[in-house]
């Protein structure tokens, strides 16, 4: 290959990557403008966001009054305590269902067994089942348990204690992790079932078993889609509102998560919604975090399974 | 056995989880018996066992679960055991107003033994439905609207206030506010706390430097709106836009409007669904409210459009002098921008006259909470004669005051419970309950009455529909009138 037709195919590729940015610049700034005006009002007095728009800010009129509200401590609304409680939610609520459909989902797809296929097919439909019709009877549950009274002898039959755990933590991360199960396992076994069948052999023949070829040959093989699960599942409970409002509600405020309490923040007739872009940001920081940190897994670990090869 | 007996009995063993599962909880509540007892009994050492292993920060919580089950356990004996706690849910969460309610309820509650807790919530009106659903609900609730009191009321969730109790209370309450908590006869709810919505705010300043009178009727306030259009001043600021709540103040204009034209009788059957919205008294409020608002200068809507303007947004035009009037209730002034003085003789201080009305009879819209009760227990009962009461309302008020600021600020708390003590409160504040002391006619927010699918439904969005333009008042009552259901 010459000089020159290099030099000239360099400048046509610089240029073409050049132009086909402009686009992708225009689109992510528009994507991000709403965030934008977020995160400006967040530093604004509710005067000055009530008044005008984000874009008419003056930085001089900048305050961190409004970080400062939400974080004192108070009867009701200090996010401090709050996001504590969202991180004893979210993450046993990301470990345990990725450390059981793991194993699941290694078990569907590399265990010989009978009924596998229905077993799995079953799962799978559970997908479809919405968990907001569920959400009183699994809140009764955890209140009373589950008893049977046997007709005409008498005899009460119990299969799960009353707890009483709802107004707790426990109740939340459980009940996510019982939703979680099925994506949980349908993608990992999608990912875990489509590892080269060779290197199962081999390890068969050297005298693993299950336990070893599970715990060392597919969990580090399998580390892309466990951080993608994992990301998608900490944001879904860390962001999530409907369930810990069911289960913990106003039975005991001081275990509710950040979403609820940032809901309670607006006040009366809104009159504290200038404290909301604040609370947004506070909230969201946790994620960003997170994000950042496993990104490099998520596109991989989004592919999973979509190949098989 | 073969493999199939035994297929088939696992399934009717996952059957039966399954059918426990689905009708669980109503078993421990419900079912009376040794039975159900002991159940509960092995159910509290569980959460025993379980609290000891798992202790931490949870103890505290698993402990009040604890007490809440002995609760069912004492109902089901038809004993009214004294727990001594006492729980507490409401919309209010402010911290300066929800931090108030538990200050006046600590300080009851340390005189006499009961531990009290207060939670506000955002979403109240569907957490007590998910409460109720679960058997979890709180001791007492707050109720900001007498229709969801009645529609529990009728359900029979609520337990009618004893006889002893409610003659002690309703002493301290005008027979209209009382009123708002009897459902088909019997009382069920208490008044706790009022607000007054027949309110206009103003500047005393503005009023005097342009030579205007405090109208002192519904005509002179119409002749008020015509003389300052014709000085080349917006007398009114409206905006309703209130987010899915939109158009609420409309129909606080609307229901003010009606009790000053049709009178507190038809206002009464009108609420209660024997009047229709498309009868000519009702459609002919519409259109005097619309016909006011549409006098050409009449009005200042601060995002150009009555019904894109929020009604938090009326403050800061009122004291910037873009209008002279803003008709609101008295929780407004907490949407003043801050710093503003109020009702103190200053310049740019701005207060309340009453919303006028033809004769002498004064008639007020009102608004404010009601609390219910939920379980059985002396200590609940006590504690609902004190919300109820004179020495509540004073707590709460200087609590609340504290919290605002201390002197000289609006604790946005407001009464109508007789001896109240009045020296707790601000001028303005005073000048509110007095205007409420003086009314014969007391009603209360008429679209908190009504069943919900109008109340929080139509009469919102149809109200705005025609505050726009879009429809004419007959077609939006007749579409009201369809929705009731």
């Amino acid at each position: 290959m010459s000089t020159p037709s290099t030099g000239s195919r360099g400048l046509g590729a610089r240029l073409y990557r050049g132009l086909s940015s402009v686009p992708m610049w225009a689109f992510a700034l528009v994507w991000l403008l709403p965030s934008l005006g977020l995160f400006v009002n967040s530093f604004r007095t509710r005067d000055g966001q009530r008044g005008s728009g984000f874009w008419r800010t003056v930085p001089d009129q900048f305050t961190i009054e409004n970080y400062q509200t939400v974080f004192e401590a108070n009867t009701v609304n200090s996010l401090g305590v709050s996001l504590l409680n969202s991180l004893a939610i979210s993450i046993p609520a990301t470990i345990i269902p990725i450390s059981i459909a793991a194993f699941a989902a290694y078990g569907f797809a590399w265990i010989d067994f009978k009924g596998r296929k229905w077993l799995f097919i079953i799962t799978v439909s559970i997908l479809a089942i919405p968990l907001q019709v569920a959400l009183i009877p699994l809140l009764k549950m955890y209140v009373g348990g589950a008893h049977l009274t046997l007709p005409f002898i008498g005899k009460t039959l119990t299969f799960i204690p009353a707890w009483g755990i709802n107004g707790t933590s426990t109740a939340v991360w459980l009940t996510h992790t019982g939703f979680a199960m099925p994506f949980a396992i349908f993608l990992l076994h999608n990912y875990i079932s489509s590892l080269p069948k060779d290197i199962f052999e081999s390890a068969r023949i050297d005298g693993a078993d299950h336990f070893t070829i599970f715990w060392r040959l597919v969990l580090p093989l399998s580390i892309p889609v466990l951080a993608a699960f994992a990301i998608f599942q900490f944001l879904w409970t860390w962001n999530d509102f409907l369930i810990a409002l069911t289960m913990i509600g106003s039975a005991n405020p001081d275990a509710l998560p950040t979403t609820v309490a940032i809901a309670n923040l607006a006040g009366d007739f809104g009159r504290n919604e200038h404290l909301l872009p604040a609370g947004a940001f506070v909230q969201a920081f946790v994620p960003l975090v997170v994000f950042f940190a496993l990104q490099r897994y998520f596109v991989r670990g989004l592919l999973a399974g979509s190949i098989k090869g | 056995m073969n493999l199939s007996r035994w297929k088939s009995m696992l399934a009717l063993l996952f059957a039966l989880a399954l059918f426990t599962a689905a009708c669980s909880g109503d078993e421990v509540v419900d079912a009376a018996g040794d039975a159900a007892d002991a159940a509960g009994d092995a159910a509290e050492d569980v959460v025993d066992d379980v609290t000891d292993d798992d202790a931490m920060e949870e103890d505290d919580d698993a402990m009040e679960d604890d007490d809440a089950m002995e609760d069912d356990d004492a109902m089901e004996d038809g004993a009214m055991e004294d727990t001594g706690v006492v729980t507490i849910t409401g919309p209010e969460r402010d911290e300066s107003e929800a931090g108030a309610l538990q200050t006046a309820l600590s300080a009851f509650g340390e005189a006499n033994g009961i531990d009290i807790t207060y939670t506000g919530s955002a979403d109240w009106e569907a957490e007590i439905n998910v409460a109720l659903e679960g058997g979890t609900e709180p001791d007492i609730s707050i109720f900001p609207q007498p229709g969801k009191l009645a529609d529990f009321a009728r359900d029979g969730r609520l337990l009618e206030v004893p006889a002893d109790t409610a003659a002690s209370v309703s002493a301290n309450w005008d027979a209209g506010s009382w009123g708002f908590g009897t459902v088909d006869g019997t009382q069920f709810g208490i008044p706790n706390k009022t607000d007054l919505k027949s309110l206009v705010w103003y500047q005393p300043a503005r009023f005097e430097a342009l030579g205007y009178e405090i109208p002192e009727s519904w005509d002179e306030l119409l002749a008020l709106t015509d003389q300052a259009i014709a000085d080349g001043n917006t007398p009114w600021c409206v905006g309703i836009e209130s987010g899915q709540a939109t158009g609420w103040p409309f129909t606080d204009w609307v229901e003010d409007v009606m009790l000053r034209t049709a009178g507190p009788e038809a206002y009464d059957q009108w609420v209660a669904g024997d009047l229709d919205f498309a009868d000519p008294q009702v459609v002919g409020v519409f259109e005097a409210v619309k016909e006011l608002w549409d006098r050409p200068g009449a009005v200042y809507a601060d995002s150009g459009s009555i019904s894109a303007t929020a009604f938090q947004a009326n403050g800061q035009p009122l004291v910037d002098g873009d209008c002279l009037m803003h008709r609101q209730a008295s929780f407004f002034s907490a949407f003043m921008p801050e710093g503003t003085p109020v009702a103190d003789g200053s310049e740019g201080a701005v207060d309340v006259f009453y919303f006028p009305a033809n004769g002498d009879s004064r008639p007020i819209l009102v608004a404010g909470t009601l609390v219910g009760a939920f379980h059985d227990r002396p200590e609940v009962w006590a504690v609902m004669e004190y919300l109820g009461g004179p020495e509540f309302a004073n707590a709460r008020q200087a609590a609340q005051k504290e919290a605002k600021g201390g002197d000289g600020s609006l604790s946005g708390f407001l009464t109508a419970v007789k001896g109240a003590d009045l020296s707790l409160y601000e001028p303005l504040a005073q000048s509110m309950m007095e205007i409420m002391a003086n009314a014969e006619v007391a009603r209360f927010d008429g679209s908190d009455l009504m069943p919900a699918d109008v109340g929080a439904g139509t009469f919102w969005s149809e109200g705005t529909s025609f505050v726009n333009g879009d429809v004419t008042a007959l077609e939006a009552a007749e579409a009201i009138d369809a929705s009731w259901p």
